[in-house]
């Protein structure tokens, strides 16, 4: 009896011993998840942390991030923020805006500037007009239908200092960057409450942290013409992936698709390419990027990011080519 | 303790060791599913390796919410929603693959277990 006693107990610790193999990890990080709705979008966030109590602080804080430059900059949404500048009908002069709105709206204009106009935040009349097509999903705007619909000078945004903004009712339209300069938001939050290994999904705007095992992360390019489809993997850390394409917000019409992304030269969607995606560290900046790399040609665009410290580029162009900046091996 | 002492402690050793090694072989397998979620929560997770078609109601934000499984691929049926995108979208089979129903708060993913770490398109 005794030896048989001997033998069950040595089992059970034998057992115990490797049951706590399989669920051991307890000073180690454990990957945590969460799914947000924000910005028109389906935002994926997984973070590797110690704790579910470090996990659901970390996420509270995020979302209250969305929730507030969601509204802050979303045109329809009516708590304030850019809806307050364009429809103001105050006969004030002058009007004061949150901070963090007036800092995009500067980014927004130094942009404008650096991309010969091709990024224009102001352009929120004509994607009106595109808007009211889209959703009837027929039909074509007249090109003077285009132009009267209402100004859309960048020079109408007067920036005065003090986060204060001259009330001439511009019509502002943050969707080519408020994304992904939320998302980077998110990702120096999280770094500096110590959360440094992080992916973050904002459909399609891509922000990724250090590996959570000492390896790189694998962001794969889905083709703009076969969904499901990969055509490209990035291998990298601390970067950021963002994708502009045609393919997202379309309609069709007489046999031809019309999208979203709209030439302020030509106040027609752009159709230079199928889709570019653009990697740099900096979230707002690849945003941003992407939707100025689409509004011109792909040669153009090639040179326009020599310019720039740490910014790669893929194209797929309208024939199914893929096109690579010169230093994008450094990603493959 | 004598030999068989030993012995027994070494079997019981490797049955341990093996159990912790086929888990996590067995663990990486796994078949190819897809996974429905409304919100946050994780609300039906379908084999996609069954040939048969199967029907499937889930509770969106603006109501039932139809989708129909089958060997491979998924869709949504029907749901209620001003443009019906999701399903309009058709079945998706490939990995990483996503219906979003945005307005019913519903989203599906067809989950492979492949190594990649984000898509962006």
């Amino acid at each position: 009896m005794k030896t048989y006693l001997k033998y069950i107990i040595f089992s059970v610790f034998i057992i115990v011993v490797s049951l706590n193999f399989l669920s051991s990890n307890n000073n180690k990080l454990k990957e945590y998840n969460t799914n947000l709705f924000y910005m028109d979008t389906y935002i994926q966030i997984k973070i590797y942390t110690t704790s579910q109590i470090k996990a659901d602080n970390a996420f509270t804080e995020v979302e209250e991030i969305y929730k507030k430059y969601h509204q802050l900059t979303d045109r329809f949404s009516t708590d304030g923020g850019v809806y307050y500048i364009n429809n103001n009908t105050s006969t004030e002069p002058i009007i004061t805006i949150d901070p963090i709105l007036y800092n995009i709206i500067e980014h927004g204009i130094n942009w404008y500037h650096k991309s010969n106009g091709l990024l224009n935040i102001n352009i929120g009349n004509v994607v009106d007009v595109w808007k009211k097509y889209r959703d009837q999903k027929s039909g074509l705007p007249s090109i003077n239908e285009l132009k009267d619909s209402g100004d859309i000078d960048i020079n109408n945004i007067i920036l005065l200092g003090n986060n204060q903004i001259k009330n001439n009712h511009p019509n502002i339209d943050l969707g080519a960057i408020a994304k992904g300069y939320t998302t980077g938001v998110v990702g120096n939050y999280l770094e500096q409450n110590g959360i440094d290994k992080y992916i973050i999904n904002a459909g399609g705007n891509v922000l990724v942290g250090n590996h959570y095992n000492n390896d790189l992360y694998k962001i794969g390019i889905e083709s703009p013409i076969e969904s499901g489809d990969i055509y490209q993997v990035v291998k990298g850390n601390n970067i950021s992936v963002v994708t502009s394409g045609s393919y997202e917000r379309y309609y069709e019409y007489d046999g031809k698709l019309y999208h979203h992304i709209i030439n302020p030269h030509t106040l027609m969607p752009s159709e230079y390419m199928k889709s570019v995606t653009v990697i740099t560290e900096d979230s707002g900046l690849a945003d941003t990027l992407s939707t100025i790399l689409f509004l011109m040609p792909i040669e153009e665009g090639k040179e326009f990011i020599k310019e720039l410290d740490n910014v790669e580029a893929i194209w797929f162009s309208n024939d199914g080519e893929i096109i690579k900046s010169e230093g994008f091996s450094k990603y493959e | 303790m004598n030999k068989k002492d030993l012995m027994l402690i070494l079997i019981i050793a490797l049955i341990s060791i093996s159990i912790i090694i086929g888990y996590r072989i067995f663990e990486k397998e796994g078949t190819k599913k897809a996974l429905v979620y409304y919100e946050n929560d994780l609300v039906l997770n379908i084999d996609l390796s069954i040939n048969q078609e199967r029907v499937y109601y889930v509770d969106g934000y603006n109501g039932k919410v139809k989708i129909i499984a089958d060997e491979g691929k998924i869709k949504v049926d029907s749901e209620n929603s001003p443009l019906h995108l999701c399903s309009k979208q058709g079945y998706i089979s490939k990995s990483y693959e996503t219906i979003v129903c945005l307005p019913n708060k519903v989203i599906i993913k067809i989950d492979t277990q492949e190594d990649l770490d984000a898509i962006v398109k």
